[in-house]
């Protein structure tokens, strides 16, 4: 019984999807969806804190299987998820009071949630493969929810460019099946040395395809271009989590790939190194550059989601384990600040319909509890102390020293790092202080209070804190991560 | 050792904490926020005064990762106590001060704030812990620069945070770099590890990036573009805590450098010594022209950080024998602070009455004010350097350090002009900030009023409550009783300083009032007199047409690096430069695409010939020499879906195209696809081209969708039903 718990993460919110149509009172709705992902993080933090547990539900062949367990990303992962889920879908309650077709957002919505629980914790290759193509599928509507010609050109963008992408992941693992000895993930690659010898070359040709093309869902250069196409036209609440947890998603695709089918010794101090390392150090650089000369809110966050995954990126390349224990926290802090930034940025549509940058000038007097919390988040992005983004930070940069061969590149690395945070702060503080500083140009007699109510409020408030816990206790953090990384090195 | 240790703890959390319970008050009841602002100060500044004796420790491990260490004693012990002092000073006039101000609350709370995250930076016993309270205090105090939320105060604001943060920026890659090599970050641990260094080439290098941000903040040259524009900007008890406070962070980790990291080196002092001589002199030149009362002053904060620097340069220079640059540094650091609060207070004075700070709008007001009148002179004598006032002792021993190491190269037979000249610009600055707090108090205490400008704003008899007066006393005083009994104050706190700066006390009493130190004061005394008569009342003032002089604003703008340099370069050209780059990166593989993709199947059309067909037969070729590659070790599943892909390609691709469509038009109320110029689809069909033209961007995408969105997704929808059936 207790394996078979695994399931229910992954499937129950699936389930709970096809209800949605089903509800037809309002109350109904506003009640179901938070009450159901309430449960899930229930049974996903059981899951998590007790002991690890592993279930195959069907064998194909003796290669591929569809199964799950719950290893010490997983259980990150699957927490994260989770949590940020539940809150962006209390603000959601009040965001989508001014869209249509509620119930087929929240249907996609619970649907994703289900999806991603399932990469989260599929234990090989295949399963996680098939749950990458459904998480593309189940989010794209997401995207397109507004129905404007925008969006739906939007959509299709993204659509094709995930599937792009995962066709490329794809290869890469007709070759695995080949060359490795088997497609579970296992700490430390299931390269078998025997038979690739001779062909070390061209594997990593191959591995650096995959790189790509899961760097397609991270935003890495060159597959990064659906992000600020798809995320300004997305209703708030599912650009922040495509933002905040979606490209996540890449990035555990390129950590699984990397750390547990690959392994580290096949990639570390070779060519292909340098190769990935370059494309995120240079996605870093373009992603805050166009950030900072970008004039639409949401746009800008997404530019800047672009640069900062792939800090998360440029610490997986690394592969020491003081950068990917700076990477995994960077996912954290990361995830949280971007989605209380996206949600700061919907409560701001929602209340004054402003969307460009230069609008938001007072807009701190008007609105100071979410300004705040923006303001927050954006610390914890430049790398502020006390927030998670510095931690994160300094992590990256020292386990960029560690490098064990000498180059250069991990030192351009912490360049391009500081230069981006530089940048990061000259597109976010601007906002900042023209929302609190207007000026006394500014018109105070024009000022009411546009503060949102409490389902806006209360997931912000706590995005927030949750931004300086990372930042001020990131110990405990430390510790499992510790763990994770013990495995693989 | 241990004894004092929760008391550190309380001494940073506890200003932290209750700034968010003065902002809780402050929505209720105004008054009463003051008033527990005061008593917060209050019991900081006790809990100061308790723990400065002794020095005593405090870590909390886990927090931040790395965990933080505080300790106390020595300088630490000093600086703890004089922002504590200071703080309390403010914080009482500002009571005053504010009482028409919009935004108190958020003043209150981030002034409280601020002086726990300074508590911090001075209790820090390692880069780590400095670096987080650094940040903190630099981000708290942006909002008290732009407190007016004036134009003036918000384009300072920006420069302020814009150069604390690169500074903060810059300072954070040099100790990762620190830490690599060293693999610490406590200070004690760090300058035994530097002393066992050989080759420190990379370590300057290392070095010269962690001050950067120390010195920005503490206004060194080339850093000091944020402070004659901030400190003025700020209101009068914020300019007070940036310049007397503040400031001294930013010292604070240039002496930790210097004399830690950097302990005895020749070369390290001597770059300290002339960043510090360009700043004392350029301060000092740039004050002689302001005429603005807190510009004047915010220059001379400037001058003074040189003076400091030096003491800081000449430490390194003198090597094991630098006592007397050590107690001249500490000195000057606690005279500084006392002296320029209480200007700042006055300047506060001023303009809390009249608004203006204008030398020729405020000319006169203070005629009658016999109060400030004394307390300002007291704050001029001292800064200015005249004996038996505080500044006098310090600067004694700056100048002293310099005689002696020039002595030292004399006996030793090298040349000593550079030293010589150091003296020189030392004497000639100390002239200088006579002349240009002359010029100042002759404006606002001596001339008559201006009848037209300010005449009836005179009238104010009470023109300072009875706290503020209290205030002012205090610090007036202070400056005199630092002054008149140097060996009994002076040296007691220059004592306790020495051993934080590796300094091994005094080798003999320094006599103040001996005439050869007191020349450096006569020379400076007389080159002020000569400035001021011959410069700035020949120069810088004109006769207006009622008779009145005037003061010319002859602000030497031309000699601004902020806007010839910093501000062209920061904004316009690096952003241009690297737009253009990371424009050039965004759109190159989509530009790639839409070039080549097209043209290779163009090629393939004209050279080769194929059709729909043939295209498909290809990549059926291809995909089933995949497939019989793969299938020995796959068993035939994935055979099966590619074939059952492919023949879905073949028979549904039509049907697909009007499936989406379908699709859209009843889930997404969208018609208006539709397809246009058929023989045009045909030439780039199988391509995507992932490009973003300004029309074809949604059919684009669609006809890619065509090839890979039917190989990868509907084969993958397939296998999830045959999975699921």
């Amino acid at each position: 019984m207790g394996n078979y718990l695994l399931l229910f993460p992954v499937f129950f919110p699936i389930i709970c999807a096809f209800f949605m149509p089903l509800l037809k009172k309002q109350r109904q709705k506003e009640l179901f969806v938070p009450l159901m992902l309430a449960f899930e993080i229930l049974i996903v933090f059981i899951i998590s804190f007790g002991g690890f547990k592993e279930i195959e539900v069907w064998r194909i062949s003796s290669l591929l299987s569809i199964s799950f367990s719950n290893d010490g990303l997983s259980r990150l992962y699957s927490c994260l998820i989770s949590v940020i889920w539940f809150l962006a879908a209390v603000f959601s309650m009040e965001y989508m009071k001014h869209e249509e077709h509620v119930e087929r957002f929240f249907m996609f919505y619970m649907a994703s949630l289900g999806v991603l629980m399932g990469i989260s914790y599929s234990s090989n290759f295949m399963t996680m493969y098939l749950f990458y193509e459904f998480m593309t599928l189940a989010t794209v509507p997401l995207v397109l929810h507004t129905e404007t010609h925008d969006a739906i050109a939007a959509g299709l963008k993204y659509l094709g460019y995930s599937i792009f992408g995962a066709g490329l992941g794809l290869i890469g693992f007709f070759f695995l099946c080949i060359y490795g000895s088997t497609t579970s993930f296992t700490a430390g690659g299931v390269l078998d040395p025997a038979v690739i010898a001779g062909h070390e070359n061209f594997l990593r040709v191959v591995y650096l395809g995959m790189m790509i093309g899961f760097g397609c869902k991270a935003g890495m250069y060159p597959l990064h271009a659906w992000l600020p196409t798809a995320h300004p036209v997305a209703p708030a609440p599912a650009s922040a989590v495509l933002s905040g947890i979606i490209t996540k998603c890449g990035v555990l695709a390129i950590i699984r790939t990397t750390y547990y089918l690959f392994g580290v010794d096949f990639v570390r101090g070779t060519w292909v190194q340098n190769v990935i390392l370059v494309l995120a150090i240079g996605t870093i650089f373009m992603g805050s550059m166009l950030a900072y000369r970008e004039k639409m809110l949401k746009k800008r966050l997404a530019y800047s989601t672009i640069s900062q995954v792939s800090y998360v990126l440029f610490g997986v390349f690394l592969m020491t384990p003081q950068a990917l224990c700076g990477a995994l926290l960077q996912v954290i802090s990361h995830a949280i600040a971007k989605n209380a930034l996206f949600l700061s940025a919907g409560a701001v549509i929602y209340k004054t319909g402003h969307t460009y940058v230069y609008e938001l000038k007072g807009i701190g007097k008007q609105m100071p509890v979410v300004m705040v919390c923006f303001t927050i988040a954006s610390l914890s992005l430049i790398g502020i102390p006390p927030t998670g983004g510095f931690i994160s930070k300094w992590f990256l940069a020292t386990g960029a020293l560690e490098v064990p061969y000498s180059g250069i590149i991990p030192v351009i690395g912490i360049a391009v790092l500081i230069i981006s945070a530089l940048l990061t702060a000259g597109y976010l503080l601007t906002i900042v202080s023209d929302a609190f500083f207007p000026g006394k140009g500014f018109d105070y007699s024009k000022l009411e209070n546009k503060e949102p109510n409490y389902l806006m409020l209360v997931p912000l408030m706590a995005l927030a804190a949750g931004v300086l816990a990372v930042g001020i206790f990131p110990s405990g953090l430390i510790d499992v991560f510790s763990g994770i990384t013990q495995d693989i090195f | 050792m241990k004894e004092n240790s929760m008391l550190l703890a309380f001494i940073v959390f506890f200003p932290v904490l209750s700034a968010f319970v003065s902002y809780l008050i402050g929505r209720k009841n105004k008054t009463a926020r003051n008033r527990f602002a005061c008593i917060v100060v209050s019991v900081e500044f006790l809990s100061a005064c308790m723990a400065c004796f002794g020095t005593a420790e405090f870590s909390i491990n886990g927090i931040f990762a790395l965990g933080i260490n505080f300790q106390s004693g020595s300088l630490r012990s000093i600086l703890m106590v004089l922002a504590s002092f200071v703080w309390l000073m403010t914080t009482l006039f500002s009571n005053e001060y504010f009482a028409h101000y919009r935004n108190r609350n958020r003043y209150y709370f981030f002034m409280l704030s601020t002086l726990g995250a300074t508590m911090g930076v001075f209790l820090s016993a390692d880069f780590f812990t400095t670096l987080i309270f650094f940040e903190i205090m630099s981000f708290t105090s942006w909002v008290l620069v732009m407190h007016d939320e004036t134009e003036n105060a918000i384009k300072a604001g920006m420069t302020y945070i814009t150069v604390a943060v690169i500074g903060g920026l810059v300072t954070l890659t040099g100790m990762f770099f620190l830490y690599k090599a060293s693999g610490t970050m406590r200070f004690d641990e760090l300058s035994v590890f530097m002393s066992g260094v050989e080759d420190k080439t990379p370590y300057y290098i290392y070095g010269i990036m962690v001050l950067t941000g120390f010195g920005a903040k503490a206004g060194a040259f080339p850093l000091h573009i944020w402070l004659p524009e901030a400190h003025p900007a700020a209101p009068a008890p914020a300019s007070a805590l940036l310049s007397c406070v503040l400031t001294k962070t930013g010292i604070f980790g240039v002496i930790v450098l210097s004399t830690q990291i950097f302990m005895y080196d020749a070369k390290w002092g001597l770059f300290i010594l002339v960043t510090g001589t360009i700043t004392m002199f350029l301060g000092a030149f740039l004050a002689l022209f302001s005429i603005n009362l807190k510009r004047t002053l915010a220059c001379s904060s400037l001058s003074q950080i040189g003076f400091i620097l030096i003491g800081v340069g000449m430490q390194g220079i003198l090597g094991e024998h630098n006592a007397i640059a050590a107690c001249g540094t500490a000195l000057h650091i606690v005279n500084h602070s006392i002296i320029k609060m209480t200007l700042f207070l006055c300047a506060g004075t001023v303009y809390m009455n009249i608004h203006e700070l204008d030398l020729n709008k405020i000319r006169g007001w203070g005629r009658d004010k016999l109060l400030l009148k004394i307390v300002f002179l007291q704050g001029l004598l001292g800064i200015g350097g005249i004996p038996l006032w505080g500044g006098y002792i310090s600067k004694t021993l700056l100048h002293e350090s310099i005689v002696e190491y020039i002595a030292v190269l004399n006996e030793a037979g090298q040349s000593a002009f550079l030293f010589k000249a150091v003296e020189w610009i030392f004497l000639i600055s100390g002239g200088l900030t006579l002349a240009y707090m002359a010029k100042i108090f002759t404006a606002v205490f001596v001339e008559k009023a201006d009848s037209i400008s300010n005449g009836n704003k005179n009238q104010h008899n009470k023109y300072l409550s009875g706290t503020s007066a209290f205030v002012l006393i205090c610090c007036g005083a202070l400056i005199s009783v630092f002054g008149l009994f140097p060996n009994a104050v002076m040296g007691n706190i220059a004592d306790m300083a020495g051993s934080f700066m590796n300094s091994h006390g005094m080798e003999h009493a320094v006599h103040y009032f001996a005439w050869v130190n007191l020349k450096g004061a006569v020379i400076s005394v007389i080159i002020g007199a000569v400035v001021y008569f011959g410069f700035i009342r020949v120069f810088l003032m004109a006769k207006s047409r009622n008779g009145h002089n005037t003061y010319i604003d002859l602000w030497p703008k031309w000699l601004s690096i902020e806007k010839k340099i910093y501000r062209p370069v920061l904004l316009s050209l690096l952003p241009s430069i690297g737009g253009a780059c990371a424009n050039i990166m965004n759109a190159s593989f989509e530009f790639i695409c839409s070039k080549t993709v097209p043209a290779a199947g163009i090629v393939c059309e004209n050279v080769l010939n194929p059709s729909f067909e043939d295209l498909y037969k290809a990549l059926y070729f291809i995909m089933s020499r995949a497939v019989e590659f793969v299938s020995g070790l796959m068993e035939n599943i994935f055979l099966w879906l590619l074939i059952a892909g492919v023949i879905v390609i073949r028979f549904f691709k039509g049907m697909y195209d009007y499936m989406l469509q379908v699709v859209l038009y009843l889930f997404f109320n969208y018609e208006e696809i539709s397809y246009e110029g058929k023989r045009n689809f045909r030439k780039d069909a199988y391509f995507s081209r992932f490009s973003v033209d300004k029309y074809g961007e949604e059919r684009g995408m669609r006809e890619n969708l065509s090839i890979s969105l039917m190989l990868f997704g509907i084969g993958v929808v397939l296998a999830l039903l045959y999975l699921i059936i």
